[in-house]
C-alpha cells in the first residue's frame, strides 16, 4: 500500500506535465482554427466585400447622370442594406473570433509555460577548458559586430547623403523665388496687352501678312471650347485663355507650337453666382477678363467674381469667390501679377456702398495679402504694375481717380482727379507719363512722381479732342495712338499732347491697338488687321484678313501673333521663330 | 501525433497574418436623406485627473512591492504574479498609457518647448523608475513594466543569443533613444509611442502594421527572452546606466558564490557573467595597443557622427509633419505628384501662403541640422564607448548578474544551492516557531 502511495506521488508531476501538454495542444489547435476563421473573415472584409461596395458606388454614379427611377433607388437601397448587414455581421464575427483567439492563445501560453516548468531539464553547466580564451573570443566577436554595425550605419548615411536631397522645395527656394522677375516678364506676354499692359512687343519679327481664307501665314488654328472676349497670354511655349457659359467656367492651356489643347481647368461657378443669375452685356460676355501669369502659376477671373489659380500642368491650386460683382455691363477688368501675387481691380456698384476693392492675393494659396477699399463706382479698366524711378507702382483708373498704389502693401502713392463716367480703357505708361482716357472726353498725361493728391501739380497735359470708350492707347515713345470703336485713329505727341493726325479706318474695333517693330496693329471686329507704320504720319503697310470675327486684343510672341476669334484661336507666324527681342 | 512545436510554428505564422484583421475599417454612414439627425460629433472628455494620481500611486506601490519581492523575498512566483498584475493594470486596464518609456519624450518636449506643460503624473512615471533603479537595480523592468511583462508571459522556450550578436543588437536601443529624443525635441512626433509594438494588444485595436510588428516581437519573444527590452527599449538604455550605480541589486546567491556553475545558463536574457581568468601576456600587449587606438578613434567617431547627422538633416526633417506638408505642396504645385491629399487641401483652405510654409519648413530643416549633428555625435560616442568597453579587462571572481543587463526577473535564484539552503532555513525557522 505504501509502495502504491509512493508510486502515485512520483507519477503526479508526470501526469501534470502531460495534462499541461495536452491542454497546450488543444488550446493551440483551437487558436489555429480561430485564427484561420479570423483571417478568412479579414479577407472577406478587405477583398470580397469591396467588390460589392464598388458596384454600389457605380450604381450611385449612374444616378448622377440624370433623374433616377424608383426601381433604381430601390436596387441601390437593397444593395446598400445587404452590404451593411454583411459588414455588421463580419465585424461581430471579428470581435467574437478575436476574443476566442485571445482566450485560446492565453490558455496555450499558460499550459505551455506550465509544461515547460514541469519538464524543465536540470542545469547542465558546460565544461569549458579555457574560460579566459572563450571570453577573449566573445569580446573579439562583439567588437566585430559593433564594427559591422558602425559600417552599416556609415554606409546607409553615406548612401543618403550622396543621394538626391529629399526636400525639393528647399532646393527650389535656394535657387530662386517662386515667380518670374520683371525682366523675364518683359520677354513674355504674361497679361492683357503684354508687359506693362502697354501693347508693345519686344520682338521685331512679327508677321505682317496672312490670310485666313487660304491659310497663308497661319501656323495653326484650333477651336476654343467656351466663348470669351479675353485675350491670350503667353509664357514660353504655352498659351492660356479662358471661356465661360452660365454653367461652366474653364481655363485652357494650348501648346504654342502645335495648337494642341494641353489641358482644361475647371473653375466651379460659386453658388452665390448661380443664385444671382448674372446677365452681363453681350459685348462683355462671361469671360472678358484676360488671365495673367507670374511664370509659375496662371490666374483667371470670371464675370461671376470666381477667381482661380492653376499651375502650368493644369492642377487647380485654389479657387475662391470674391463675391458677385455689381457691374453695369459685366465685370471685365483683367488681372495683373506682382511677384507671386495676383492683383485684382474689383470696382463695383455706384460708389456709395463701399463695395469696390483692390486686392493682392497670394498666388500659391489665394489668401488676401492686402486689400484697399475704394469709394469708387464700377469700372472696366485693368491694373498695370510698372517700375517708375526704381520703384514699382500699381496704377489703376476709375471714376474719378487715376490712382497709384504700392503693390507690396497696397499703400496709396498718389491720386489725380481727372476721369469720369464709365471708364474702360486701361492706363499705359510711356515716356515717363501715365496716360489715362476718359471715354468720349479726353486723354490725360500724369507725371507719376508725386505723392498724395497730384491733381493740381502733376497733370502734364490734357488732350480734349475725345477719347476711345473701349480700346486702350498705345505709344512708341514719341507718339500716343488712340483708336475709337468706330475706327478713328488719333495720334498725339507724347511730349505735350498735341494732335498730330487723325485717320479713319472705317471699321469697328474692340481690340486695343498694339505696336511691334515700329508697326502699329489694329484688329477690327471683322478680323481684319490693319498694319501701319508708327510715326507722325499715317502710312498703311497692309491689311490681312482672318476670316473670323474678333473681339479680343492680339498677343505677340517671338515671331508669332496669337489672335482669338469668336470660336478659334489662331497662331500666325513661322514654325520656328528666330527673331530677337529689342 | 501533433508535436507542440509544430502547433507553435503554425500559430506563429497565422498570428502574423491574423493581427491585420483587427484593423477593420468603419463603414461610411448612409448617404440617403432621412429624418434622422446625425448627432454632432464631440471630442471625448479628457481622462479624469484622478486616474493619473491613482496610476502614479499604483506605480509607486508596485515598485516598492517589486523591490521587496526581488531583493528581500527573492520569490520568482510572487514576482511573476506582480508582473501579471502590472500587465493587467498598466497594460490592459490603463491601455498602456502613461508609460515611462514614452514619458522620455514628454520630458524632452518640456525642455525644448516652453509652451508644453508636462502633466505631473507623466513626470512621476518618468522619474520614479529611475530613482528605484538608481538604488535597487532594474526592479521596474523585472515586475512592473507592462511591455516587459507581456514578453515575459509569452517566453516558453528560451534560446541563448550569442554574446557577440547581443552586443550589436543592443546598439539599436541607443539609436532609438537618440531618435526619440530628437524628434520629440523638434516637436515632430513621439516616435516611441507611435511605434509602441504592444499598445495595440493592450487596447485590442490598432493599425495593422504595428500589430504585425508587435505579433512578430511576441513570436520572437517565445524563444528569445524579452527582445524589445534588450534590443529596442529606449528607456532601458537609461535604466542600464543607472543600474550600474545601484547600491542594492539582484544577486544570484544570497550569501557567497560557491562556483558551482549551476546558474551559468539560468538567465534567458544572457545577463549572468562568469568569473574572469587572467589574460595571456601577449593578449595584454595587443589589448593595450587596441585601447590606445580606440581612445584616439573615439573623438573621430563623435566628429564623423556629428557631421553625418548634420548632412542628414533633410532626411531627418522629413519626419516633421510641417516639412512633409511643405514637400507635398511643392510637389503638387510643380505637378510632380498627381492629386491632392487631405493635408494639402486643408492647408489651402486655411489660406496660408506656401512661401510661408516653405520658410517655416526650411527653418525646421536647419534646426534638424543641429539636432542631427547632436544625434550623430551621440551615436558615434555610443559606438566608440562600446568598443572601448569591449576592450577593457574585467575582473570577476564570482558568477554574478551584469548590473546593466539584469532585468531582475528572479529566475536565477532557484539555480543557486545557497538559495535552497536559505529557503530551507526559512522553512525550518517557521517550523520551530
Amino acid at each position: 500500500m505504501a509502495d502504491l502511495s509512493q508510486q502515485t506521488s512520483a507519477d503526479e508531476p508526470r501526469v501534470a506535465y502531460q495534462t499541461a501538454r495536452t491542454t497546450a495542444k488543444v488550446a493551440g489547435t483551437f487558436a489555429i482554427v480561430f485564427l484561420a476563421l479570423f483571417v478568412s473573415n479579414f479577407i472577406g472584409t478587405s477583398v470580397i466585400a469591396p467588390l460589392r461596395e464598388n458596384r454600389l458606388v457605380e450604381m450611385k454614379a449612374e444616378l448622377r447622370g440624370g433623374d433616377p427611377t424608383e426601381e433604381q433607388l430601390a436596387d441601390i437601397r437593397q444593395l446598400d442594406l445587404q452590404i451593411r448587414r454583411n459588414r455588421m455581421w463580419r465585424l461581430d464575427f471579428a470581435h467574437k473570433s478575436g476574443y476566442a483567439l485571445l482566450v485560446s492563445v492565453v490558455l496555450f501560453l499558460v499550459a505551455g509555460k506550465l509544461a515547460r516548468v514541469l519538464n524543465e531539464p536540470p542545469p547542465r553547466p558546460r565544461s569549458i577548458p579555457d574560460v579566459g580564451a572563450e571570453q577573449i573570443r566573445e569580446a573579439r566577436g562583439s567588437r566585430w559586430t559593433v564594427v559591422a554595425g558602425l559600417v552599416t550605419l556609415g554606409g546607409v548615411a553615406a548612401l543618403l547623403i550622396t543621394s538626391a536631397a529629399p526636400l525639393a522645395f528647399v532646393e527650389a527656394k535656394e535657387t530662386g523665388p517662386s515667380y518670374a522677375s520683371m525682366e523675364e516678364k518683359r520677354l513674355q506676354w504674361h497679361r492683357f496687352r503684354g508687359p506693362d499692359g502697354g501693347g508693345v512687343s519686344v520682338f521685331t519679327n512679327i508677321p505682317t501678312e496672312w490670310d485666313g481664307a487660304t491659310g497663308k501665314g497661319i501656323l495653326w488654328k484650333t477651336a476654343v471650347p467656351l466663348p470669351g472676349n479675353n485675350s491670350p497670354v503667353i509664357w514660353n511655349d504655352r498659351i492660356f485663355l479662358c471661356g465661360a457659359t452660365e454653367q461652366k467656367q474653364e481655363v485652357y492651356c494650348y501648346d504654342a507650337n502645335a495648337g494642341r489643347l494641353l489641358w482644361t481647368g475647371d473653375v466651379p461657378v460659386s453658388p452665390a453666382a448661380t443664385q444671382a443669375r448674372i446677365d452681363p452685356m453681350e459685348d462683355t460676355g462671361r469671360s472678358a477678363s484676360t488671365m495673367a501669369t507670374d511664370g509659375k502659376r496662371v490666374y483667371a477671373i470670371f464675370v461671376t467674381g470666381d477667381i482661380a489659380a492653376f499651375d502650368f500642368h493644369g492642377r487647380r491650386l485654389w479657387h475662391k469667390s470674391l463675391g458677385v460683382p455689381e457691374s453695369a455691363y459685366g465685370y471685365a477688368s483683367s488681372l495683373e501679377t506682382y511677384q507671386d501675387r495676383v492683383i485684382v481691380q474689383y470696382d463695383q456698384g455706384d460708389g456709395s456702398e463701399d463695395l469696390s476693392r483692390l486686392y493682392a492675393l497670394d498666388g500659391t494659396s489665394g489668401r488676401i495679402v492686402w486689400e484697399v477699399k475704394r469709394e469708387v463706382p464700377n469700372s472696366w479698366t485693368s491694373p498695370i504694375v510698372v517700375e517708375i524711378e526704381g520703384r514699382p507702382q500699381l496704377i489703376t483708373l476709375t471714376d474719378p481717380w487715376a490712382l497709384a498704389n504700392d503693390p507690396a502693401d497696397g499703400a496709396e502713392i498718389w491720386r489725380a482727379d481727372c476721369l469720369g463716367g464709365d471708364v474702360a480703357p486701361s492706363p499705359i505708361y510711356a515716356g515717363g507719363l501715365v496716360l489715362a482716357i476718359e471715354p468720349y472726353s479726353h486723354l490725360v498725361a500724369i507725371r507719376p512722381t508725386g505723392q498724395g493728391d497730384v491733381t493740381e501739380t502733376h497733370i502734364a497735359w490734357t488732350m480734349d479732342e475725345g477719347g476711345p470708350d473701349i480700346c486702350c492707347p498705345v505709344a512708341d515713345g514719341q507718339h500716343v495712338y488712340l483708336l475709337e470703336s468706330h475706327g478713328l485713329i488719333l495720334c498725339c505727341r507724347l511730349a505735350d499732347g498735341e494732335k498730330v493726325y487723325e485717320q479713319d479706318l472705317r471699321d469697328n474695333f474692340t481690340a486695343s491697338p498694339s505696336l511691334a517693330a515700329g508697326r502699329l496693329y489694329f484688329l477690327s471686329m471683322d478680323g481684319v488687321m490693319t498694319i501701319a507704320e508708327a510715326g507722325p504720319e499715317y502710312k498703311e503697310l497692309g491689311k490681312s484678313e482672318l476670316g473670323e470675327k474678333c473681339h479680343a486684343s492680339p498677343a505677340f510672341g517671338n515671331g508669332r501673333l496669337y489672335i482669338r476669334g469668336l470660336e478659334n484661336l489662331y497662331c500666325i507666324g513661322e514654325p520656328v521663330a528666330g527673331g530677337r527681342a529689342d | 501525433m501533433v508535436r507542440p512545436r509544430l502547433i507553435l510554428v503554425a500559430l506563429a505564422a497565422l498570428l502574423v497574418v491574423g493581427v491585420a484583421a483587427l484593423g477593420l475599417e468603419r463603414f461610411p454612414p448612409p448617404e440617403f436623406e432621412t429624418d434622422y439627425v446625425r448627432p454632432t460629433t464631440t471630442a471625448p472628455n479628457p481622462p479624469q485627473g484622478l486616474w493619473e494620481y491613482v496610476d502614479a500611486g499604483v506605480l509607486a506601490v508596485t515598485l516598492v512591492l517589486a523591490t521587496v519581492l526581488i531583493l528581500r523575498t527573492r520569490n520568482r512566483k510572487l514576482i511573476f504574479a506582480l508582473m501579471l498584475f502590472c500587465l493587467a493594470y498598466f497594460g490592459f486596464f490603463r491601455n498602456g498609457c502613461v508609460c515611462p518609456i514614452g514619458a522620455v519624450q514628454n520630458v524632452t518636449l518640456t525642455i525644448f518647448d516652453p509652451g508644453y506643460a508636462i502633466p505631473l503624473a507623466v513626470l512621476v512615471f518618468f522619474a520614479l523608475p529611475l530613482v528605484f533603479t538608481l538604488f535597487f537595480g532594474r526592479v521596474f523592468c523585472g515586475a512592473v513594466c507592462p511591455l516587459g511583462a507581456i514578453q515575459d508571459a509569452v517566453l516558453i522556450h528560451p534560446v541563448r543569443v550569442p554574446r557577440w550578436l547581443e552586443s550589436g543588437l543592443r546598439l539599436i536601443a541607443y539609436l532609438y533613444l537618440g531618435a526619440g529624443v530628437l524628434f520629440a525635441a523638434m516637436g515632430a512626433m513621439f516616435v516611441i509611442c507611435r511605434y509602441d509594438p504592444f499598445v495595440g494588444f493592450f487596447r485590442l485595436s490598432g493599425n495593422w502594421e504595428m500589430l504585425v510588428v508587435g505579433a512578430c516581437l511576441l513570436l520572437i519573444g517565445m524563444f528569445v527572452g524579452r527582445p524589445y527590452c534588450r534590443f529596442l527599449c529606449p528607456y532601458g538604455v537609461i535604466l542600464r546606466q543607472l543600474s550600474r550605480l545601484s547600491r542594492w541589486r539582484v544577486t544570484i546567491t544570497p550569501t557567497d558564490c560557491i562556483q558551482c556553475h549551476l546558474c551559468e545558463d539560468a538567465c534567458p536574457f544572457g545577463a549572468i557573467r562568469k568569473p574572469t581568468e587572467p589574460w595571456p601576456n601577449k593578449e595584454y600587449q595587443v589589448a593595450r595597443r587596441r585601447l590606445a587606438f580606440l581612445l584616439v578613434l573615439l573623438p573621430v567617431l563623435i566628429g564623423a557622427g556629428g557631421w553625418a547627422g548634420y548632412e542628414l538633416r533633410q532626411w531627418l526633417a522629413m519626419v516633421h509633419p510641417e516639412v512633409r506638408l511643405a514637400q507635398r505642396i511643392y510637389l503638387e504645385e510643380n505637378a510632380l505628384v498627381e492629386g491632392t491629399i487631405d493635408a494639402s487641401d486643408a492647408f489651402r483652405a486655411l489660406g496660408r501662403s506656401s512661401d510661408e510654409l516653405y520658410a517655416a519648413a526650411t527653418q525646421l530643416r536647419d534646426r534638424f541640422g543641429i539636432g542631427g549633428a547632436l544625434l550623430g555625435a551621440f551615436v558615434g560616442c555610443v559606438i566608440g564607448g562600446k568598443l572601448l568597453s569591449l576592450s577593457v579587462k574585467r575582473r570577476r571572481t564570482d558568477y554574478e548578474p551584469d548590473p546593466a543587463s539584469c532585468l531582475a526577473c528572479g529566475r536565477c535564484y532557484r539555480y543557486c544551492p545557497k538559495e535552497h539552503e536559505r529557503l530551507k532555513r526559512g522553512r525550518e525557522g517557521l517550523v520551530r516557531h
